[in-house]
């Protein structure tokens, strides 16, 4: 019941001004309960999923007959794929948040990192929908040819830096130069793996963990780079700036005080990549073949627990035999991928309080 | 030396920068063509055989070596793939005159029009349907072929599928991912803005519970939160309320399998922690003034909350509904748990009281992505069909992603002139 301060005059009597405060302050607690019924509903939500698994599960006595077996390749396969995946996020995902945190143009970046907002909103069953209808057939026929890539245009940039590095002063733009010839090598590489099918290695499978590793390390690339990037770039600039002054290159300062800084942001990148891998869903169904086969071998296909989870639990009945394997399957993925995001937040916390209270002392 | 070695290092990470901008633009590229192209008029061809047969079709698939040819499709839709080797072919041509008939269940007929009309000269195919339309490929120029481009765009987009989603358009499925993310945006605005302001406004060991329980929570996977749909949701809250409300009707399931209502309540749970991350940032970013302002002028605290802050972080509000609503667009794996279907009899909104029907199945654009690559009969249609429901998608995902950006940087700019 607000006043209107025109008709406010100086003798109101008190009961009126009481019973105005009165009211004001009521509406204050009723908001307030509301808020805190809001977060309630929130935390229930959140918190059921662990809870929900673990009563579905009861009596505990009976786990030992679920089918640990086939729980045992399922966890091989996602083990497999989600490795696959982090050999192409983590180097990739380190060295671009690397570049962009440290070496990049400010006008770069500002483009660079909306890019990985973009790629990251992608929704994954398009990009599993490209490495199962895109990728797949040309994988079948060139793993030779991806695996010379791999090797060979690392060994070319490093060449090439090797010869104009040094003549190179300012490296904000590089990668807008380096985008001609990394197309260039990867057409000529292309061309001549398409040529030389005899040296081909044939995959077992057209779907296998090589196929889901590509197109899941694109899809958790995102939040590696973001991550690591927010680490990099939270080193205070007097940092890098006393390396400079002590006569230290760009590189130099990155290794020696950026890196040690920043280096348990750089693991906390990497554990929510992987955790992100574990978890993924669309890819691994759409690309792996869904085939359960252990061992380690990337090049046979795989069935991972997240493609189980979404293939069998709406064709299990509730609490039969294959329903409480499922929900002990989602189990083992919730405590996986939440002991490594706690991991990766307790240490991202504490570089976060470090690195603050680092700036606040320069 | 090691200077030099450390600046080769260097240009190894710009290649990878490189390497990722140019992948996404790959990506990105691919989706448009690929997305695209199902959906822009295709010549006909005529192939002369060695043995003398001649065949009038659709390339559909170029291999070194072979090609996969589409001829009349007389009985069924997908029963007429050739696969032809190069050395099989004699001669090949684009006629001026060949005609391509669509008929409405997706069938496509080829034939050369001699001066008769389309429907004497395919009099011969079996299960007549209606001709959805006729057209001279290969007489058409550019701008022409765009016009039938165009009016596909429309008949995909506009119609509803049909011959089991490998032909007409993705409506319910377009209508179904409306409706659900509009229902989940009902649902975990109010939610996220509360726990929001409770993170906010409060200090101790409650807040950061709450704040490391939705952290951590954030990045639980997808599939588990169908799981918890599927079982808490479905099998445990749908199943009470067929029991006390719609007895008459079990064993038939009304809310006890999977519908629209638990789905959006899935997508709200897994959207929560964006909502909650965007509005608390957005309430911290408000300059202290405007509350030491309020305060000093005699409001409470919840006043100043209420009146002040919340609509001067409105754009912030705004910015994590979209965040939250490209996120729930993009989530198809839960929704596999908690009632996607391939194809739906009905849709979960008509004109019937009570208008939206919270326990209808539904059907999904991003599911249509899945079901179309892998789980349809013909993949030669279904591939191209998936490209294009993908492609719709990615758009649709990437606008409200762009606009997000767009508005919480501008949002930060004004705070931070606000500040100085």
């Amino acid at each position: 019941m607000p006043v209107d301060p025109a008709t406010c005059d100086t003798n109101l009597s008190p009961d009126l001004i009481q019973s105005v405060a009165r009211a004001r302050l009521r509406k204050g607690r009723l908001l307030a309960l509301l808020v805190y019924a809001g977060t309630t509903l929130v935390l229930a939500g959140l918190m059921a999923i662990p809870f929900f698994l673990m009563a579905g599960l009861l009596p505990w006595a009976a786990l030992s007959a679920l089918d640990w077996q086939g729980l045992r390749l399922l966890f091989s396969g996602t083990l497999r794929a989600a490795a696959c995946a982090v050999l192409v996020a983590v180097p990739l995902g380190l060295a671009v948040a690397m570049f962009t945190a440290h070496f990049c143009a400010p006008r770069l970046r500002a483009w660079i990192k909306p890019a990985f907002e973009i790629l990251d909103a992608v929704p994954t069953v398009v990009l599993g929908l490209i490495a199962a209808a895109t990728i797949a057939p040309w994988l079948k026929t060139h793993v030779a040819t991806l695996l010379a890539l791999m090797v060979i245009v690392p060994a070319v940039l490093l060449a090439a830096g090797m010869a104009f590095g040094a003549r190179v002063r300012n490296e904000a733009w590089l990668p807008l130069w380096l985008l001609p010839l990394l197309i260039a090598v990867v057409a000529v590489v292309a061309a001549v793996g398409a040529r030389h099918d005899a040296v081909a290695i044939v995959p077992s499978s057209p779907w296998n963990a090589a196929l889901v590793g590509l197109a899941l390390g694109f899809a958790s690339l995102p939040l590696v780079f973001s991550v690591a990037e927010d680490a990099l770039f939270l080193v205070p600039r007097a940092h890098t700036q006393a390396a400079f002054a002590l006569g230290a290159t760009r590189w130099q300062a990155l290794t020696s005080v950026v890196m040690p800084a920043a280096g348990s942001g750089l693991v906390a990148a990497t554990m929510l990549g992987l955790s992100r891998c574990f978890g993924e869903t669309m890819i691994v169904l759409m690309a792996s073949g869904n085939t359960a086969v252990g061992g380690f071998d990337p090049l046979i296909g795989l069935r991972s627990i997240s493609a189980e989870l979404a293939l069998g639990m709406p064709e299990a009945a509730p609490a039969s035999s294959a329903y409480r394997s499922l929900l002990l399957a989602a189990l083992i993925l919730l405590l996986l991928t939440l002991s490594l995001n706690a991991l990766a937040e307790i240490v991202r916390d504490r570089l976060r309080r470090r690195l603050s209270a680092g700036a606040r002392a320069t | 030396m090691k200077r030099r070695s450390g600046d080769a290092t260097t240009w190894v990470l710009g290649g990878a920068t490189a390497l990722c901008i140019a992948a996404l633009v790959g990506l990105l590229g691919l989706l448009a063509v690929a997305g695209l192209e199902p959906l822009w008029p295709a010549s006909v061809s005529e192939l002369q055989l060695r043995d003398g047969e001649v065949l009038l079709g659709e390339i559909v698939a170029v291999e070194d070596g072979a090609i996969a040819l589409r001829t009349s499709e007389i009985d069924r839709i997908g029963e007429a793939y050739r696969r032809l080797s190069n050395s099989e072919i004699v001669a090949r041509s684009l006629p001026q005159d060949a005609i391509t008939v669509t008929l409405v269940d997706g069938r496509r007929l080829f034939g050369r029009d001699r001066g008769t009309s389309a429907e004497a000269l395919f009099g011969s195919a079996s299960k007549p349907a209606a001709v959805l339309d006729s057209l001279h490929p290969n007489a058409l120029g550019f701008f022409a072929r765009g016009g039938v481009f165009l009016r596909n765009l429309g008949h995909f987009l506009g119609t509803s599928p049909s011959s089991s989603n490998l032909a007409g358009g993705v409506l319910p499925a377009l209508i179904g991912t409306v409706v659900l993310v509009l229902l989940m945006s009902i649902m975990v605005m109010p939610l996220g803005v509360a726990t929001a302001i409770f993170l906010h406004q409060r200090r101790g060991a409650g807040v950061r519970f709450v704040r490391a329980a939705i952290n951590t929570l954030a990045g639980v996977p997808s599939i588990v939160y169908g799981v918890l749909g599927l079982g808490l949701f479905v099998h445990g809250i749908g199943a009470g309320i067929d029991h006390l409300f719609y007895a008459d009707r079990l064993p038939v399931p009304t809310f006890g399998s999977g519908g629209l209502l638990w789905a959006a309540m899935t997508l709200a749970l897994l959207t929560v922690p964006v909502v909650v991350i965007s509005v608390e940032e957005g309430l911290a970013r408000i300059p202290a003034s405007f509350r030491d302002g309020s305060l000093a002028l005699g409001a409470t605290r919840d006043e100043t909350l209420w009146r002040l802050l919340l609509p001067a972080a409105r754009p912030a509000l705004l910015t994590g509904l979209v965040f939250a609503i490209a996120r729930a667009a993009g989530a198809v794996a839960p929704l596999m748990l908690v009632g996607v279907v391939k194809l739906a009899p009905v849709l979960p909104i008509d004109g019937g009281f009570p208008y939206l029907h919270p326990s209808r199945q539904f059907m999904h654009l991003g599911f249509a992505v899945y079901d179309a690559a892998l789980a349809s009969s013909d993949t030669i249609r279904g591939v191209p069909r998936a490209y294009a429901c993908a492609g719709l998608l990615v758009a649709v995902v990437i606008a409200l992603n762009l606009s997000a950006i767009l508005l919480r940087n501008r949002l930060r700019e004004r705070y931070r002139s606000l500040e100085n």
